[in-house]
């Protein structure tokens, strides 16, 4: 199953190793997982820091417990305080 | 003898109508402090028909340094003071106060029928779980969020992104704050006038960043 990842700001550099043709921008790529992989599964493979982020699938909010389907593509963004 | 007042450049016919669609325009913010009580202000000047307006804080005199109150209103609900120093710019906006905590138990019964809603909140875990909220409870309803916006850098790092689906993300996306990144109101202002110009611009429908 192939997805579309996203990690903004400070989580770009959490982004996998990528051969050109996966590299969709600075923050994106294409990745490959196991069919049934939720998004919790994901971020903690990719090893992303315990603080609040905003977890968007197809551009809506999803829990971590949502089950990733070929196509889709993941955003987590990294909000800091301030206001 | 004196000269009676007249505005320097004419208000157009173009510019009643555009004021005229944002007068039934209804916009939520929750977080009244720097972000929420400027952003507020610019969004009344620029003829927002009704705002909902929701924070659980009072004034404290540390706040005066960057947000829209005054030292009289120490101790008052922000909602309160700020709904008393928006009226004195306009006495015919619509204000709804909400003098409470937001989170997913009560944000769909205070921001049914808006048509934007703005986070100007403090923390991070907050920013994150309204974000999430909104979209989840008022799906199509555009989100406005700011994240990174402390200190004295650039003003210029400070842009708008249309970040994904309805989401608009305001800020230079790193600089949190702290003792070493505190806030400044010239910065804090600089972030409310692009969430509440980012704003105007999707109401009038403009959603490109």
């Amino acid at each position: 199953m192939r997805i579309q990842l996203a990690l903004f700001a400070s989580l770009s550099q959490y982004l996998p190793e990528a051969d050109n043709g996966n590299r969709l921008s600075a923050h994106a790529q294409l990745i490959d997982l196991p069919d049934g992989s939720t998004v919790g599964q994901v971020i903690a493979a990719l090893g992303l820091p315990d603080e609040p982020r905003i977890v968007f699938v197809n551009n809506r909010h999803a829990p971590e417990s949502h089950v990733l389907q070929e196509g889709e593509r993941l955003a987590v963004f990294p909000p800091v305080a301030g206001g | 003898m004196p000269v009676p007042h007249q505005h320097p450049t004419p208000l157009t016919e173009e510019y009643r109508n555009l004021r005229a669609q944002l007068g039934f325009k209804r916009v939520g913010i929750v977080g009244c402090g720097g972000l929420g009580s400027n952003a507020a202000w610019m969004l009344v000047r620029s003829g927002i028909g009704t705002l909902v307006l929701a924070d659980h804080d009072l004034v404290e005199e540390s706040n005066l340094h960057r947000q829209f109150f005054f030292r009289d209103q120490v101790g008052m609900p922000k909602t309160e003071a700020l709904s008393i120093n928006l009226t004195r710019i306009d006495p015919a906006v619509n204000l709804e106060l909400f003098h409470e905590h937001v989170d997913e138990q009560n944000f769909a019964t205070i921001f049914s029928e808006i048509d934007l809603f703005i986070e100007a909140v403090d923390t991070a875990r907050d920013k994150a779980m309204l974000v999430a909220v909104c979209s989840e409870q008022l799906p199509g309803v555009p989100i406005i969020s700011a994240s990174g916006l402390a200190g004295y850098g650039s003003a210029n790092d400070i842009i708008t992104r249309h970040l994904m689906g309805d989401l608009w993300m305001i800020g230079d996306l790193v600089s949190e704050v702290s003792e070493e990144h505190p806030l400044f109101a010239s910065r804090v202002c600089v972030a409310a006038g692009h969430e509440a110009h980012m704003a105007i611009r999707i109401l009038l429908g403009y959603p490109e960043a």
